[in-house]
């Protein structure tokens, strides 16, 4: 029998709009191809705004990441405008962050992640699930179900200590250039310290156990989804005056061996999505091509030394020494629901060395340079910012995102990204587990599309075309 | 049907065998509870060119919470982001939704519309024969809706998605559907907004909508008029900084142009604003977001002035019907 084409589409349960297609040979996946279907082009859209938009600006790339985006803008500004970052502003900041990423994790796993696992009750939104490989008992089935609205408070939690001292959820306001605008106040502290316990007694009490059970019951998915083992992290929770010194640690692991990011080795590959150079534009600008052939995505290709390479929580917590498992599609939701636990108890501590005092804020006037990149890991990996600025202005902003890593299309010399290498080699046994198979590889990713299809030197676009089966 | 064709049906069937006569009742028994005690909003929820933003926010609500809204407000059909079946599975819900609640369902669209060569900057999926553009969906879902919601400010205005120099030729739902839309903007939305709006259809009807479409429930005055900072505008006392407890005007403040209740409704349980953490209104429910906003941290009279911004500007929204003549503009 030749090869069989699956078009998966739309792949739910994530943030945007994703279409994978997959070729099957014999049951086993031997080409895939993973589309973001949505353009925006944000990095077209900061040009010639004022540099200190870029905060809030770039905060609307995403919605379930916005933090990070306007964390990475503001340690960007803080080195053009070399601004001292004040001590209880590297908290708050921190705190703000982690409060994000718990908000993001727990709604990662169970909104996106749990109906691929636990049958969810027959009603809306939960219509026609495909129950074919569920794997729980009874009990344990209807326990994890109900669990889903335990988790709709804990995330609903963990975003109001992010509201408390940033204005708003999600696109907060006071996590800024120059510091914090909001003052670490005794009632503040105490309210988001009582936020924080419910959510800690919500991760040990219900995500730990239930992350558990789902890794017992579908232990071949440490097999399944598989990836090289070759993962970046540009290191999470920045502090100091400069926020140069980073709580976990960036990194490059490539065969076991650990080394320092060193960012003039990223390149962009526009070899498969829906771009092209425009010759005639200086700064060899890339424009969308909606129509371009062989194209299929709006994600540009991110390399790092001619190679791809995977982040997100998995990536921090080998690249950290936490954890020593494997690169599989259960490994990356363990690293996950670990991480969780990791940041609930440093969001607390970090409650505690706050000092009262008024709004930690600095922004100083003149610009230091003209030019600046700035890192951090987001939610779903490596985030950079770069900028360059005439009198303020902006005469370029590029973005790479953690999502344009993961789900990287295939290079000029024909290589995956971690999310089509993971699908390549999988079997799938049956056509009732045709989307069941690839959608947990996939979501175990994590991916943000919204984020995807913008970032990254130029803009992305969605969609489109063209690939029929 | 009619109470004596109800019983005739009875009668004819009273005595047959096989259950034929629950065969006949139960049809019937439904349409008439779909149609006479409907109490859920049947509602799919497209998402178009955003950032995710607004389903974040929605998830955010509390009293009634996400599981709430979803158990005993609404019935959400098709959603990207939170329905179990997925592929193809999910595409014959959404067909199936659409063929069951014709007139009935109530279309939200989360995200601006790209129209530049026939919408393909945004797909909300393909199938073997074609791609499904937002455009696509949104022109024929919109026409069998009963109420399109449009919700956060790409999908009422186009906002961020049609920001200058909007390579995708992104508009609001407006622009593309000749019927009307109810828009519930913001940046995101503010998950009262919207869970307000649904509630509003699903127990009165469709709500009094200002001039540009939105619920006057929540955007009749503006952010100004009710700021808790508004003794120091009358004063003069303005903010050096960020940071500042004075008035946010010299920070860039939009207050005063922004129909919104944030001072009164606050986020995320009702917790906090922009203001109250010392930074300014950035105008983000208003039609010309951004680019009627930025630079953002410029005092009004400065950001506007000779601007030219992918929208004309709004005259509506320069005061709301109170707000006072001496208008800082």
């Amino acid at each position: 029998m030749s090869p069989q084409k699956i078009l998966f589409s739309p792949v739910t349960r994530l943030s945007g709009l994703l279409s994978v297609e997959l070729t099957v040979d014999a049951g086993i996946v031997i080409d895939a191809e993973v589309s973001s279907t949505m353009f925006r082009g944000f990095e077209y859209i900061m040009r010639n705004r004022h540099v200190t938009d870029a905060v809030y600006m770039t905060q609307r790339i995403c919605g379930i990441c916005s933090t990070a985006h306007g964390a990475v803008a503001s340690y960007l500004l803080d080195t053009l405008y070399d601004n001292d970052i004040d001590e209880n502003a590297q908290y708050l900041r921190n705190i703000m962050f982690a409060a994000d990423f718990l908000q993001n994790h727990i709604r990662h796993f169970y909104f996106f992640g749990l109906p691929d696992f636990v049958i969810m009750p027959n009603k809306p939104p939960f219509l026609n699930q495909n129950c074919f490989d569920c794997r729980l008992n009874t009990e344990d089935n209807q326990r994890l179900a109900s669990h889903y609205a335990e988790a709709i408070k804990a995330a609903e939690k963990s975003h109001q200590i992010l509201t408390l001292f940033g204005g708003k959820a999600p696109h907060q306001h006071s996590f800024i250039h120059g510091g914090a605008a909001v003052a670490p106040t005794a009632d503040k502290v105490n309210q988001a310290l009582a936020l924080i316990r419910d959510i800690h007694a919500f991760v040990q009490r219900y995500m730990l156990p239930d992350t558990e059970l789902i890794s017992q019951c579908y232990q071949d998915y440490y097999h399944i989804g598989e990836t090289p083992g070759c993962f970046l992290s540009f290191g999470l929770f920045r502090f100091g005056p400069k926020n140069d010194q980073l709580l976990w640690k960036d990194g490059v692991l490539n065969a076991n061996q650990l080394t320092k990011p060193n960012l003039d080795l990223i390149q962009e590959d526009i070899a498969k999505a829906w771009y092209e150079r425009a010759k005639w534009m200086e700064q060899n600008d890339v424009l969308p091509a909606p129509h371009k052939a062989g194209a299929y995505t709006w994600t540009k290709a991110v390399l790092y030394n001619g190679q791809h390479f995977e982040g997100g929580p998995l990536a921090r917590m080998k690249i950290n020494g936490f954890y020593n498992g494997g690169t599989s599609t259960m490994d990356r939701i363990t690293a996950r629901t670990l991480e969780t636990l990791l940041i609930t108890e440093l969001l607390e501590e970090w409650l505690h060395a706050l000092e009262p005092g008024l709004p930690p804020i600095q922004q100083k006037r003149e610009l230091a340079q003209n030019q600046a990149i700035a890192t951090t890991d987001a939610m779903r990996g490596p985030l950079l910012h770069y900028a360059h600025v005439e009198n303020e202005q902006v005469e370029k902003y590029d973005i790479i995102t953690p999502t344009a890593w993961n789900f990287s299309p295939k290079d000029a010399n024909g290589n995956h990204g971690p999310a089509e290498t993971a699908l390549i080699s999988t079997e799938i046994p049956s056509p009732d587990l045709k989307y069941i198979i690839p959608g947990r590889i996939i979501r175990s990713f994590d991916p943000c599309v919204s984020c995807a299809t913008h970032l990254i030197d130029y803009s992305k676009k969605n969609t489109v075309n063209i690939i029929t089966t | 049907m009619e109470k004596a064709d109800f019983l005739q049906l009875c009668r004819n069937y009273a005595t047959s065998a096989n259950y034929e006569l629950s065969a006949k009742v139960l049809p019937v028994a439904r349409e008439y509870l779909m149609q006479h005690n409907q109490t859920k909003l049947p509602v799919i929820w497209l998402e178009t060119s955003d950032s995710g933003d607004n389903n974040i926010a929605f998830m955010n609500t509390t009293y009634p919470y996400l599981n709430q809204v979803l158990t005993d407000m609404i019935d959400l059909l098709y959603s990207n982001t939170f329905m179990a079946a997925q592929g193809s599975d999910a595409l014959r819900l959404l067909a199936n939704a659409v063929t069951t609640y014709d007139n009935r369902f109530t279309l939200i669209v989360e995200g601006a519309v790209p129209t530049k060569d026939a919408g393909i900057y945004n797909v909300i999926a393909r199938t073997k024969h074609r791609s499904i553009t937002a455009l696509d969906a949104v022109s024929g879902l919109g026409k069998a809706a009963q109420y399109v919601v449009a919700v956060g400010t790409c999908a009422s205005f186009g906002g961020a998605s049609s920001a200058a120099p909007n390579l995708s030729g992104s508009v609001a739902v407006n622009q593309v559907l000749k019927r009307e839309v109810i828009n519930v903007s913001g940046c995101p939305v503010n998950p009262d907004w919207l869970v307000g709006t649904l509630a509003h259809l699903l127990m009165y009807g469709k709500p009094d909508l200002d001039e540009l479409n939105r619920p006057k429930l929540f955007y009749n005055f503006t952010v100004h008029r009710h700021c808790q900072r508004r003794s120091y505008f009358d004063k003069k006392e303005f903010a050096k900084h960020l940071g500042d407890i004075e008035c946010m005007f010299s920070q860039g403040c939009s207050g005063p142009r922004t129909a919104s209740d944030c001072p009164y409704r606050q986020w995320t349980n009702h917790v906090s604003w922009p203001v109250k953490v010392n930074t300014p209104c950035i105008g983000c429910t208003n039609r010309d977001f951004p680019d009627g906003s930025t630079p953002f941290f410029s005092p009004l009279p400065e950001k506007l002035k000779g601007k030219k911004t992918n929208l004309n500007q709004p005259k509506i929204e320069k005061g709301a019907p109170n707000e006072p003549a001496k208008n800082p503009l």
